[in-house]
Formats: structure tokens, sequence, C-alpha cells
């Protein structure tokens, strides 16, 4: 009895502690940040800002070409943009027009939340301070949508933040055209440069002069997408195109070029100067991108080794582009620099007037005379990396009586190449002439016997934005943290120059040209305006379908000089609707260095890659179709894009 | 109790054995639709390659959404054929080939059994006189141009020689040998009509090689030349088998 009093107790007991917490579960939780909190204070505001900056569409050492944004997977550097377009031989990968259907739309409802909801919030900060942070968030929210228009032409333009369950009419929303998209980016980012702050204290965040860098990247985009889309024909039988949305008129581009003049001039107004620390311009050149502190660097996207690996913060850029084992302790380099691109710069001659190979005393001597910033860019044989030397040397030829044309662009078949007066042979393999035993090729390549890694297809590896300082046992997957330079005055000037050049003011345009040239020690500083026209290009002598001025020509050729392995190449290639004619059967050409037994002399010959690798672009690269998935949801994005 | 066992795994086996069988609610598609290209000028097939262009066609008994384009391939010899569409009607619309755009899209093309639909099409280009000649090791080809439409021709683009060991031979086909060896010695013009070949409806002769080819070996081979419109494929000449002697 007793008994059972004392257990129907603790059963009341029980009951009443269970029903009465059913109350308190109504409480807000207090590890979960809600709008006041993160929209309330100017450190919430940042922490909010954050995840959205990590998923800016930023081209960097994490960009797979084909594949997205902070791919976080340790083969990146191998597949880079570069291996697609043709810039880097070896790695090759074949242009996708089908992208990775990239539709941040999430990302830009995060903004608009931010730019609906933050007003609410107007009291408790100061007006500078409101402002800025509104224009940061313009930014951020532009950044996103040039990522998309670059990609697909037109797109919805969202400026509300949608509710899910709203009628399907509201929600399917239509595309905006490609005037208006390029457009919106341009207000976007005015409204940015209005509204925030002249301080660059916070290096990886934005500021005023962010938003005009991006801006003049962006609007130079437009213009040449308005001036050269014509150039393609797609007006006859593409919907898209007619209705606007994939394409512009070449009446719409004087307007863009203009604003991207106008936003070079708001980061002239900037603390920014070219980078000219080091007496030795071609390390200048190179440590311009390992220095945080550089006087050119407008934006930068931090890496961080030591960072948890799940925030993908860490990249492999010196274990993939430097030669293993020497340099590198992991798979090792497979992104050569094909001779079309080293060409671009001044280069000793390798060929005399008449027709034979030029001799030279060591393999190294091809430096001399070549412009620093070429050295810069990358290594060749006799440069040092990380304690060793680069050694670079693809055979040997017993006699070389003949002019560099007799070897046919290096086939076996050629007589000269015959009977053993050419000698190729794999890694560390040996010959002996006239009872001399010689190494055939250099440590580094180019081993017959061999694929694509650590072996130096051409006579270059990519030196810029190589981290020398770590040791060769540091050089592993995950261990690169060096940042990558989003923007700056470099490119910024480039753009005003080629949008100067676009407005026909010639001489101002070239007055930014003067610049970058004589920081990278070219030799010829300021070159004569030549207005003759021509429709052929430099790289691959492309066919273009439009003539141009050949000085035009030549600032296209000076950004890739000065933009080399920065992923400007197939965005500008695509922009200058040359993508298809300069991707038309490149088969890429590679400088090989020979040894002459016989004269004890070294040779540079021009000759085919050997895996008989070409490039190809066709006209459908210039649009990415709107994601089907998308059109299957929403059938107000039809019409697709022409000619998928 | 052992039987109980058996018999209860027996059946337990049996259903799941015969879950697999379902029969589909919806039969297999079986409609076909095959058809000719013909080329206006001659009347015969359009001289094509595998994998080059195709004919895009919209499902219209299709009405829960906007339907988006199917392709059927069109083969080297001008011909199409599908036989595993859905019943229904369609339109069709032969597109990005080698030809003016055509603008009259088929409408409400039935499709059950077998239809067969023919479409003309206008090629931009024709390659006339092909002619092969064999010096040795080396290939040499040759070809005119000839543009009956020349008011709003795009610009040449290219006359590129196509080689094969197979019978396909042309752009799109795996077969075509891809080397620099051929493709070095296509002739580039980027020009258009007038400033490359005048007022003349037909151009000169073209003359492309040595292409070096090797001994002992059968070849097919021809030559396509193109216009910069939007798509940029080849119209063509007919193939010819060149045999090397050993």
């Amino acid at each position: 009895m007793k008994m059972k009093k004392r257990l129907l107790a603790y059963i009341a007991l029980l009951g009443a502690l269970v029903f009465s917490q059913c109350r308190q579960l109504d409480l807000e939780p207090k590890g979960i940040m809600g709008e006041p909190e993160l929209f309330g204070t100017e450190y919430g505001v940042k922490m909010y800002f954050t995840g959205l900056y990590n998923w800016l569409p930023i081209e960097d050492f994490q960009y797979y070409a084909n594949d997205g944004y902070r791919k976080n997977d340790w083969a990146t550097e191998k597949n880079s943009q570069g291996a697609m377009s043709g810039e880097y031989f070896n790695t090759w990968i074949s242009v996708d027009n089908d992208g990775f259907g990239y539709w941040p739309y999430d990302r830009i409802r995060e903004v608009n939340n931010f730019i609906q909801s933050f007003p609410n919030y107007k009291d408790k900060f100061p007006d500078e301070t409101f402002n800025k942070l509104m224009g940061e968030a313009h930014f951020l929210r532009a950044y996103f949508y040039f990522g998309m228009a670059k990609r697909y032409g037109g797109v919805p333009i969202v400026t509300e933040v949608q509710d899910p369950l709203a009628s399907s009419e509201v929600l399917n929303v239509s595309r905006n055209t490609e005037y208006d998209t390029w457009k919106f980016i341009h207000d976007d980012l005015q409204f940015a440069i209005d509204n925030m702050l002249s301080d660059t204290k916070e290096t990886g965040r934005a500021n005023k002069y962010v938003a005009a860098a991006l801006m003049s990247r962006a609007m130079l985009y437009a213009g040449s997408v308005a001036k050269y889309t014509e150039s393609l024909g797609f007006k006859a039988t593409e919907l898209a195109t007619q209705q606007g949305l994939a394409g512009m008129e070449p009446s719409q581009a004087n307007e863009f070029f203009e604003y991207a003049v106008a936003a070079g001039k708001v980061v002239e107004t900037g603390p920014y100067s070219l980078y000219n620390k080091l007496e030795d311009k071609a390390t200048n050149f190179a440590r311009l991108f390992l220095d945080d502190s550089s006087p050119e660097t407008i934006f930068l996207k931090e890496y961080n080794r030591n960072s948890p690996r799940g925030n993908a913060l860490q990249h492999n850029y010196d274990a993939l582009m430097s030669p293993a084992p020497d340099m590198s302790s992991f798979v090792g380099a497979e992104s050569f620099v094909p001779l079309d691109f080293m060409e671009l710069y001044d280069m000793p001659a390798y060929t005399n007037p008449d027709g034979t190979p030029v001799r030279f005393d060591s393999r190294g001597d091809i430096r001399d005379g070549m412009e620093p910033r070429a050295r810069g860019t990358m290594y060749l044989d006799g440069d040092e990396l990380r304690g060793k030397t680069f050694s670079i040397q693809r055979g040997i030829y017993r006699t070389f009586d003949g002019v560099a044309t007799d070897i046919q662009r290096g086939v076996n078949s050629a007589p000269i190449n015959s009977n053993g007066n050419r000698i190729l042979g794999g890694k560390g393999w040996t010959t002996e002439i006239n009872g001399v035993t010689y190494t055939i090729t250099g440590a580094h390549g180019n081993f017959e016997d061999q694929g694509g890694e650590n072996n130096a297809f051409g006579s270059a590896f990519i030196r810029k934005y190589i981290n020398p300082d770590m040791a060769t046992a540091d050089v592993r997957d995950w261990r690169s943290d060096q940042s990558w330079v989003v923007f700056r005055l470099g490119e910024v000037y480039l753009n005003t120059a080629e949008a100067l050049y676009e407005l026909g003011q010639r001489e101002e345009a070239f007055d930014y040209i003067a610049k970058i040239r004589e920081r990278a020690g070219a030799k010829v500083v300021r070159p004569a305006i030549d207005m003759t026209m021509t429709n052929v290009g430099s790289i691959n002598k492309a066919n273009y379908t439009y003539s141009l001025e050949k000085s035009l020509q030549f600032i296209r050729d000076e950004r890739q000089r000065e933009l080399y392995a920065e992923n400007h190449w197939w965005w500008d290639i695509r922009r200058w609707r040359t993508a298809d004619q300069i991707l038309n059967n490149f088969r890429q050409r590679l400088l090989s260095c020979y040894y002459v037994a016989d004269e004890g002399k070294y040779i540079y010959l021009d000759e085919d890659n050997r895996f008989n690798r070409q490039w190809n672009a066709s006209k459908s690269c210039y649009y990415e179709p709107i994601p089907w998935g998308e059109i299957g949801k929403n059938n107000n994005l039809l019409p697709q894009n022409p000619l998928y | 109790m052992k039987k109980l066992i058996i018999y209860s795994i027996l059946g337990v086996m049996l259903l799941s054995v015969t879950s697999c069988y379902k029969a589909d609610n919806w039969d297999a598609p079986s409609a076909r639709i095959h058809g000719r290209v013909i080329d206006s000028y001659t009347g015969e097939n359009l001289l094509s390659s595998q994998n080059d262009w195709s004919i895009r066609i919209w499902e219209r008994s299709w009405t829960a959404s906007e339907p988006t384009n199917q392709n059927l391939p069109v083969k080297q010899d001008g011909s199409y054929n599908n036989s595993k569409l859905f019943a229904g009607t369609y339109d069709m619309l032969p597109y990005g080939g080698p030809f003016w755009p055509v603008t009259d899209t088929a409408k409400n093309v039935v499709f059950n059994g077998t239809t067969e639909q023919d479409f003309t099409v206008t090629p931009y280009l024709q390659l006339l006189d092909f002619e092969t000649s064999l010096d040795g090791l080396n290939l040499t080809m040759k070809c005119r141009l000839k543009a009956p439409i020349r008011t709003g021709l795009p610009n040449l683009v290219e006359i590129k020689p196509f080689l094969s060991l197979t019978t396909f031979c042309g752009a799109g086909a795996n077969s075509n040998i891809d080397i620099g060896e051929y493709s070095n010695k296509r002739i580039q013009i980027n020009k258009s009509w007038q400033d490359e070949v005048g007022d003349s409806e037909t151009s000169n002769v073209y003359t492309i090689g040595p292409l070096p080819v090797k001994a002992g070996y059968t070849y097919y081979v021809r030559l396509g030349a193109n216009v910069n419109d939007a798509n940029r494929k080849y119209n063509y000449t007919e193939i010819v088998r060149v045999d090397v002697p050993r």
C-alpha cells in the first residue's frame, strides 16, 4: 500500500515535469544567430557577407575548367582553364560548351535578403557605415550577375526575395535582355562605388576601388560583346539573338567602353601603383604575385594552409606546376608554355637570317635577350627553384648540317632526323658518340618514354604564382596558400587602354600600354600606332571574321603578355568572338633544345607537339546553354541560347 | 518444422523473383520517321558527313510544358532514320547544316507507324570538278567553288581536305585522320565571295596538297568548304577512293 502510493507520487511528479517543459520548448535557440544579430551589428554583417565572398565567381587556383568554382579537388590545377583554352601544353581538356550550369540565384537571394531587410536596422549604424555595407551588398550581387552574364548573356534580373509559395506566374521569371543585364551590373557597381569608402585596409574585402575594378573588367566585356557579336552571324537564325537575349548591337558598344574607362579612372584615384619594388625586372614581375603588400593589388582572395581542410582554403599550385621530384614532392608539373605564347614576348633570335639555327654555347643562353616579364612568367633552362637548376633538353643531333625547316616540324621521317642522326631518349638514357658518353635529355625533360607529368614539352615551366620560398619537401597537395590576385592595377590599365582604343583615343590608350611595358622591361616601350587593318591574329595566325587595326591587335597581345596564366585569356578570346578561329585546329608549337654533338653547341628548333594534340572551339562556345534543368522548371527561360 | 522453414524460404525467394516482373504501363516508342535531305541544285541527297548536323523535332502532342527539341542526326548519305520515337505530332526543321536557313518548319507531322518526310535545302556552296591525283606518296586534290546565291552569302572561311581509312569521311566522321600534315594544308580564306572570287558564280581551281599518304593503304578522301554562318559546317565533294600502290 505504501509502495503503491509512492509509485503514484513518482508518476505524478514525472508527469508534472514532462508537461512543464513543453512551455520552454518555445524559446529562441541561443546557438543560432538570427537577423537582428547579423544585420544589427557591423560584425554580424561581415559574417553574413563572408559566406558570399567565399562563393564569388573568381577563376582562381581552384577553378576547374569545365567543372566549377572552389572545386577542392587535388587535380584542379592540372585541369585548369588554361589547359582547356590552349594556354598550356599538356593536360588536354576540350572546350565543354555546356559548362557546369552556373546558376547562383541562391547566393543572389541571400544578397537580396540583406538589401531588403537591412534598412530596418538603419538606426543602429552611422550613415556612412550603413551606406558602405549597402554598397558592399550591391558589389557582391553584381559579381554574381557578372559570372552569369559572361556565360549566358541575358539572365532574369531578380532583385527581391521571392516567396516560395507565390504563384507560378510570379516565380517563373523571364530572361532580361543581355543589354539590360549588363546595365544592371553597371548600376549595381555604380551604387557600390558611390556608397563604399576608400578605406583599403581590409584586404580580401571590397571597397570603392574594388567595385570600380570589377566595373572596368565587366564593362569591357560588355562593350566587346556588343561590338563583335554581329560577326558571329547568329541573327539570321537564332531566336535568342533576335530577341536580344544573347547578343547586343554594335551601336551599344561605346556606352560600355565609356563606362570601362570611367571605372578605370576611379581606380586610379586610389592608393595603387605598379609593383616596382625590386631592381631585377624579371624577379620583380614574379614577386608581384606573391607579395600580399603589393601596392598593385586591388583585391585578393586569400588562402591559409592552417585552416581546416573543409574550408577549401588551400591549393596545390606549387605541387602541380613544378617538376617532381626535384622541385615538387607530389605528382608534379603537367603544364608547359607553348612556343606560340613565348613568341608574343621579345625573344632572342634562334634562327639566323640564312635559315640555319643559331648556335648557343649553353642551353640557358636562350634567356639572353628575352623580355624580363617573360622570364618572370616562366622558368627556363638554367633558372633555379628550391635549390635546383632547371635542365631541359629534347635530344642530340650528331651533326646538324642544314636549315631549321629541314626538320619538317620534327617528324622522324625527315632526312635530317633519320638514320640515327637525331637521338631521342627516355629519362636518364645515355648514348655514346665517338667515345664520349652523353645524357640524351635534360633532367626535367623531354623524355620519350614518359607521359605528360614532369616532362618539359617545349622549353619552359610556369613561374607565375610559384612560391620559391617553400622547401621541396613541403611542396605537396594542399600545402600552398599564396593569395590569388583577383584585381590588380596592371589589368585595369590594360582594360582602360583597350576601351580607349576602341573609342578611337589611340594615343591615350598607348600611354597606359607604355606604363605596362616599361615595368615589363620590354625593348620598345611605346610602339608607333599602326592603323593598318588586318584580320589575322597572333596566336595560331587565326583568321578573324572581322578586321581590326594592327595596334588594337597589339593591345590584345599585350594583355596576354601581361596576364598569361591568370585565367583571362579564355574570357578574352570569347568576348572578342575570336575563340572559334584561334582554337581552329590550334596545334601548339613547342620550342625544343638539342645538343649538336660534332660542334659542342646547342640549337633551338620550332616543332609540333609529340602527341599531335590540337584545340578546337565552335561558335557554340560564346554562350553556354541556360541550364536545361532550370528550363524544365521554368519554360519562361526559353528561347534557349544560340545553337543549342 | 524443417519443411516449414524450407517452404517459407522457397516462398520468399519466389516472391522476390516475381516482384522483378512488372509490365510497364507505357508502350516502348516504336514510331519510325525517315527521309532524305535533298540538295535543291542537284535533286540528289545533300552531300554530308556523319555527326555534322541534325534535324530538330519538337513533339507538339506533348502539352504539359514547352517541348525542347530532339535531334535526328543526318547521315553521310544525306538521309536520316529513327525508329524509336513516340507516336504523336511533331514539328520538324533541318537545322545547323551547310545550307541557307530553312524558315518554314514542317508543322504537325504525324508520326505513327512509319512516316517518310523529305526536306529540300539550298546549300551555300557547291564543290565542282573534284579531282585527285597521286604522285608517288603525295596526294593532291582540286576543286572549284560555286555559289549560285551570292547576295547575303556569309564570308568564305576555308577549304579543307578530309582523309579517312574507312568509307566514312568528313569533319564529323570518327575515322577522319586529324593530323597537322593534312589540316595545315587547308586553304584559309576568310573573305567575302566578292573579294575572293569576284563577280563570277564559279571560282578558279583550288589545289590542296601535297598530302603525304602511306604505301599500300586505301584512302577515302574529299574536300569541304564552309562559310561563316552560325554553324560553319562544310559543303562537301563526293567521296573518292584512292588506292596507294605498294
